[in-house]
């Protein structure tokens, strides 16, 4: 298990986890991590394993499929293969796949909802004002 | 020599389509392009819209909004619904057993998933109402009453 130090606790710009993919910072957890409190990240997330609180990443998040989120997500594109508790920021596209569980409020620029997931939530579409991100 | 006056359409009747459920054929209606409804529609099949609707629609089979269609109102399917690309859902409840949104669609209101008649969310555990109690408690009240009317007496005759 590549278990990695991505306990962060409160505010958090984390340099742990860090791998750099096409020069862009990605933020990468395993099944085994756990990752509690807020992360303001410049670049992408890749969540897996148990993720609690408020994640704002100017990339891309993507939660996998045997992960458990309990937290505000905001990203650019975001995809949930795994269950979700709580608001989902798209700035562009939100993608649900077929294992997917969401259940919390979504805002989005574009949805894509597979066959096989599951929504529970108010959905609102549209271009959106930024909401403050220090929140 | 001569030949019939009858115009040949005249001759065969015309087919009437029999596809609305009575036959046992499962009960579909497609809503064309062109077509658009304004109002309430329950049906006991599948529904396909292409046109334009504003209104409830609940289909206790599956509703498919495809093409340019566009559904503004309450959209309730027993089974499954499916938002195509360039169609629009914009709606208060969405009450569906499976839903398929395609990447382009315009999508939003308030998405209810699992079995037909689905409660809030189930994870949700439900706190303990306190009842505002009503007749029932009364009959203990009374009771009460009586038990603190007989104390007095049990103690009176003890003594």
């Amino acid at each position: 298990m590549d278990v990695q130090e991505a306990v962060a606790e409160g505010q958090a710009s984390v340099d742990n986890g860090e791998v750099k993919r096409d020069g862009r910072k990605q933020f990468s957890m395993g099944p085994g991590d756990i990752l509690e409190g807020k992360l303001i990240y410049d670049g992408s997330v890749h969540a897996d394993g148990h993720v609690e609180g408020e994640l704002r990443v100017t990339g891309n998040i993507d939660v996998a499929t045997g992960a458990s989120v309990k937290a505000l997500l905001e990203g650019a594109n975001v995809t949930l293969k795994g269950q979700v508790e709580g608001m989902v920021t798209a700035r562009d596209k939100l993608t649900l796949g077929k294992n997917a569980r969401l259940s919390g409020d979504i805002q989005v620029r574009r949805l894509q909802i597979d066959d096989g997931a599951t929504l529970n939530g108010h959905v609102r579409m549209g271009d959106f004002e930024h909401q403050a991100s220090g929140q | 020599m001569t030949l019939s006056t009858r115009r040949p359409g005249s001759r065969l009747p015309t087919p009437v389509p029999a596809e609305n459920g009575a036959n046992g054929q499962p009960n579909s209606i497609v809503l064309g392009p062109n077509d658009r409804l304004v109002g309430q529609l329950y049906i006991e099949g599948d529904l396909r819209v292409t046109g334009t609707v504003d209104g409830t629609l609940e289909a206790t089979g599956d509703i498919e909004i495809a093409g340019g269609g566009k559904v503004n109102g309450d959209v309730t399917a027993y089974n499954r619904l499916t938002v195509g690309s360039d169609a629009s859902l914009i709606a208060g409840d969405v009450r569906v057993a499976r839903l398929t949104v395609q990447d382009g669609a315009t999508f939003s209101g308030k998405v209810s998933m699992g079995k037909h008649v689905p409660s809030s969310t189930p994870k949700a555990p439900q706190p303990e109402p306190q009842p505002q109690v009503e007749p029932v408690v009364e009959p203990v009240v009374a009771e009460a009453a009586v038990v603190a009317a007989r104390e007095p007496t049990k103690k009176g005759k003890r003594r």
